[in-house]
Parts: C-alpha cells; structure tokens; sequence
C-alpha cells in the first residue's frame, strides 16, 4: 500500500512510534511534519538534561485531575477495600473480622449464580451492541441528506432517564397487551413473558441496555472515523481495494484506539449493569436477573450487610481487572504502542 | 462553517465515479430506508413517552400505550412548569454548565499529558485513574459520602459539583486515546519555534482534536444532565434539587400518575436534544486535519 504515513500513529504500521516526549530534542521534520521525511525513531540524546522540567509539566496538568481522583475516587475505594475486612451494618460500629466476608463470599452459592448471569449478561450484550454501533457509524459517515437527523434520532435512547425508561420498556414487553407481542402475533407467534420469563428475561434487559448504547457508542467510532486521513481511502482505491477489504485492511486497524477505548470501558459498564434491572426487573424471576452489581447494592442498601457488600466489590474490581487486562495484551499485538 | 465542515467530513468515503448514477440512486434510497426503519425502531419507546406526556388520566387506562389520546392534553405540562420543575432545570443547568466546563479543561489538561508526554510514574497513574472506574460505584458513594460530610459540603453546590469538576477517568481515557491517535511528531514544527507545552496543546493538537472534543463535550453534557445517584444522595434542599432528583420524587409521590413523569421525561429530554444538534457539528473531520497532507 502507498499510503503516506501520516495516519502512523494510529497504528497502522508496524515498528516503534511513541508518543513524542515535548522536552526532547527536536528532530529534522518539514514543516507541515510530513510523516514521509521522518525517521522511524527521534534521537533521543540531551533526554536526561531536560527530564526533570518535562515532569514539571507534566505533574501540572494532571494536578486537577489527580486531585479529584485522589480525594474522591481513590479514597472511597480504599475506604471499601478496608470495610471488607470489617462487619458493619451501617448504623452500628464495624468490626473487624479478617477475611470472614471473603470466606463467605467463597461459599455463597448466590454470588457466582450472580458472577454467570454477569458474564451471561456481557456476552448478550457487548458483541451485538459493538457491531451496531460500528455499522451505525459507518453508515451515518456519509455524504447523506439528514445525516445530521438520523445521528440525533439514534442518540436519544442514551439520554433516557431510568426511571422513564423502565415504564416505557415494561409496557413494550407485556405479555399480553405489549407491542413486542402484538407484534410476533401478527407472524402468528405467541410471545413469552419476556421480563417475568426466566429465559427471556435476562435478553430483553440486554437488549434494552443495547438499544440505549448502540447509538452512543456510535459517536465514538463515528469520531474515530472522523480522524482517518481520507489520503489512506484513496491509496487503497488506487490499489483496487474492494470496500470490504478496505474496512478490514484500512479502517478498522486505524480504529484500534478508539475499539480499545470502547471495548474496554463498554465491558467495565456492562459488567457494571445496574439501573435496567433495577428498573425492569429487580433481580428476578427467580434471580434470573440478578447480575452481580444488583446483588451488591441489595447487600448494602436491602440487606444493610455493608462489609460484605464491599467485599463483593472487590470481586468484581478483580473480575474486571482482568477482562481488561486481557484486552490490553489484545491490543498491544494490535497497535503499534499500547496502554504500557 | 458548519457548512463546510460537513462537507469536509462527509467526504470521507470516496464516492463511486461518475456514470453509476442510477445504482448510485438506488443505492441511496436503500440505505435512507435502512436508516430510517431503525430510526422508527430506536425511537419508539420515546414516542411512548411523548403519547402518553399528552394524555389525561382517564385516556392514560383507556388507550393503548401506542395509540394517542384524543384529544391530546398539555395539563400534564402546565401542571409541572407551573411547580417548581422550572427551578430545577435551572439548576440542572448550572450543574451541567459548571461540570462540562471543568471537564474540558482539565480532562483535555490530564489526556495531554498521559498521551504526548513522558514522565515518572505515566503508566501507574494511569492505571490507577482507570482502576477507579472498576470498582462500582453503588458501593463507593457511601465513603465519598463521609468525606463529603467531614468536609461539610452536604447539600452544597460544591458537594454536587466537586467530585466531576475536575477531569473523571472515563474522559482522561477517552480524549487519551484520541490524542494517541495523531500522528507522532506533529508537535515538532511548533517545538523548534520555541514553544511550551501549553502552547503546543492549544495552538497544535487541540486543533486537531475537535472532533474528540465535541464527543466528550456531548457525553459531558449529557450524563451530567442525566446524573441521579450522587445529586440524590448528597442535596436534599431545593436550592440544588436536579431535573432526575425531582422525576424520581414524582414517581414517589402519592396520586401521581405516569402520565406525568413521561411529561417531565419529556421535558428533561427537550434540552438535551437541542444541545447534541448544537454540539455535532464537532463531530466531524476539522478542516485542518484534512489541510495535513
């Protein structure tokens, strides 16, 4: 392919492209930065001079950030990490109990009936929402008349609140009077129960939650799409490249980093999931629904078992930790840097 | 502008040549019936909630949800304009304004840094910023809220506001990952001319980063409107009661029927709607990066 290497470092190419160090030295480009006259590698010589002043800067435009995250989001998880090792029902004092919620937790039949329904949840959901939402983007990257319309109509179930959603999705899904069934009836199906049904329970929620994030994670890939130099597009015509292969060859490895961003914050949410359930279903039928978030909020704030409940966060911190782990190995394969 | 923005980004695919234009034209129509059939689908649960925002009670058991009630009636939303709801959009506003604008600057600040520059510790802290993101927030909002109570900011302004003012993981990731996705060096040219960090930031990269800036400010604006769990938890007053907070209250109150929530649903929704058009435009391909051949 005789692509201009300009799109090098979204990944397309292999060998070393770091994201380049400010306070190094500046190596011989043209002036616009043609990617062409570049070597593969800066020299990085009189690096260690000027180190301590690109820190500086560094630290000073994390310091907001770092602030915030310290005092308000890595402070409370150190302060659940600790209650996990504490018995405490909220209104009472805790007591320690060493590693009694984690020996609990390893014989509770509930948490990892929990733990599959999760998982069970995450592979409903994730692939099917993933794929609609690229083709969503795909399709809405075009020259279109109302392009602009359709992406604002596809957008609005992620600004759905809750509470509304939940009536909307109950009267959908009403075995006897709601319009999913009425409309299988016209095709002379007779619909299940769907949110009392244990079977279909747990796909209806996945597929409400798909309904509601397809769409915005369209916005990503559509921004991702955004971002691919059109000149890539024209070399792979040149080279006869049929438009499958060109989405295969061209833009989907250009999408590395926004996929990662998207498969990797999508599957910490979806094994998140929360509010559908809590507004659809509440955990049932016979906790066919009870995903793993739901138990633990019906520990904490049902059950006033706040030690446990915080102990039960701490499983899936490190359930998610690894599915994202893995998709990080995943990745740096696929990308020319990677999240290390 | 906007005009040519688009133009720019829907260009993006080259487009068939010339002499194919009646498959070009069959093509088009297909794709608007695809498009349009799962518009229908997308939005039909929010149909039902504009059908029934504009029922009576008596309509709302007598009609089918899918169906209009006849005559339509705007009580439902006279009755909640002439509340309090108006008061708390405004303040709703005010959150949305306040965390949007703290996001894009020191989100835009921390990506930066993580995505283009090298110093000690980058990769742990990032990794420690994203770690916050796994741990569930049901669990977590109970000590954010003893800090906040050590710190006396219960039913604050500050208390609603301080925990996302100042750059969250998910938007340092998002933004990380676009900034990442420049091409390496682009900041070279700026650099030999002397410039500073901040100057290759704003005069350089941000630039080109208008389309991941629309994104984020649209997810900003969109989830600080919707947020529920924390501005229920830490006001209680009416000086900082949120659009979510006062919706969930109606769900609670005694004698309301849906009819109404669907009618504040539908009244939270119109703002948003109204931004994301607004903020779209940004979405799409800056002309500058289109000029960087």
């Amino acid at each position: 392919m005789t692509a201009p290497r300009s799109g090098a470092g979204l990944g397309a190419h292999p060998g070393p492209a770091p994201a380049p160090d400010v306070e190094g030295p500046a190596a011989p480009a043209g002036p616009t930065g043609t990617a062409d006259s570049r070597p593969a590698r800066r020299p990085r010589r009189g690096l260690r001079g000027l180190r301590g002043l690109g820190d500086l800067h560094a630290y000073l435009f994390i310091a907001p950030s770092l602030f915030g995250v310290l005092a308000f989001l890595l402070l409370p998880v150190l302060i659940v990490l600790v209650l996990s090792f504490f018995d405490w029902e909220l209104l009472s004092d805790p007591t320690f109990v060493g590693l009694d919620n984690y020996r609990r937790m390893a014989g509770d039949g509930g948490v990892w009936r929990s733990l599959l329904v999760t998982v069970g949840y995450v592979l409903l959901c994730i692939p099917l929402q993933t794929v609609l939402a690229m083709v969503l983007a795909l399709l809405l990257n075009q020259r279109l008349a109302g392009v602009r319309f359709y992406r604002a109509l596809y957008v609005v179930p992620w600004m759905a609140t809750p509470i509304v959603l939940g009536l909307t999705w109950k009267w959908i899904f009403d075995p006897r009077d709601g319009v999913v069934n009425n409309v299988l009836a016209l095709f002379g199906v007779t619909g299940p129960a769907w949110l009392s049904d244990p079977t279909w329970a747990l796909p209806a929620i996945a597929l409400v939650n798909v309904w509601q994030y397809a769409g915005y994670n369209m916005l990503f890939f559509l921004a991702g799409l955004q971002g691919i130099p059109r000149e890539l597009y024209d070399a792979a015509a040149v080279d006869g490249a049929a438009p499958v292969q060109r989405f295969f060859r061209v833009t989907l490895p250009l999408l590395n980093p926004t996929m990662f961003f998207v498969l990797v914050t999508n599957l910490i949410g979806a094994f998140q999931v929360f509010d559908t359930v809590f507004v659809m279903t509440d955990g049932g039928p016979s906790h066919r629904t009870e995903v793993i978030n739901f138990k633990i909020y019906g520990t904490a704030f049902r059950e006033f078992d706040f030690g446990y409940a915080s102990a039960l966060s701490m499983l899936l911190f490190v359930v998610i930790l690894a599915v994202t782990l893995v998709q990080v190995r995943f990745f740096a394969k696929r990308t020319t840097y990677d999240l290390s | 502008m906007t005009m040519t923005a688009t133009k720019t980004a829907t260009g993006a695919l080259p487009g068939p040549p010339a002499g194919k234009k009646p498959r070009r034209r069959a093509r088009r129509i297909l794709l608007h019936a695809v498009l349009a059939a799962g518009a229908f689908v997308t939005v039909f649960p929010y149909l039902l909630v504009v059908l029934t925002a504009f029922k009576s009670r008596s309509q709302l058991n007598s009609t089918e949800p899918w169906l209009p009630g006849l005559p339509p009636t705007t009580a439902n939303l006279t009755t909640l304009l002439a509340s309090d709801f108006p008061r708390y959009l405004g303040n709703t506003l005010l959150m949305t304004v306040a965390l949007t604008a703290g996001q894009l600057v020191f989100t835009t600040f921390a990506a930066y840094a993580f995505a283009r520059l090298r110093f000690r510790g980058r990769d742990a802290l990032f990794w420690l910023y994203l770690a916050t993101l796994m741990v569930p927030g049901a669990v977590t909002v109970i000590p954010l809220f003893l800090i906040m109570r050590e710190l006396e900011l219960i039913n604050t302004w500050w208390g609603l506001l301080l925990p996302h003012l100042l750059g969250t993981p998910y938007g340092i990731f998002l933004m990380r990952q676009f900034f990442r996705g420049l091409p390496a060096g682009i900041e070279e040219a700026a650099r030999i001319d002397g410039a500073g960090p901040l100057t290759v930031l704003v005069r350089v990269l941000l630039p080109l980063c208008r389309p991941a800036l629309g994104t984020l400010a649209i997810i900003t604006v969109i989830s600080s409107w919707n947020s529920f769990l924390w501005p229920l938890i830490i006001t209680s007053g009416d000086d900082t009661k949120v659009i979510t907070v006062a919706l969930a209250g109606l769900r609670n109150g005694i004698g309301v029927d849906q009819n109404l929530i669907m009618a504040g649903g539908l009244i939270a929704l119109l703002p948003m709607l109204l931004i994301f058009i607004f903020f779209q435009r940004y979405i799409v391909r800056s002309v500058v990066l289109t000029g960087l051949k």
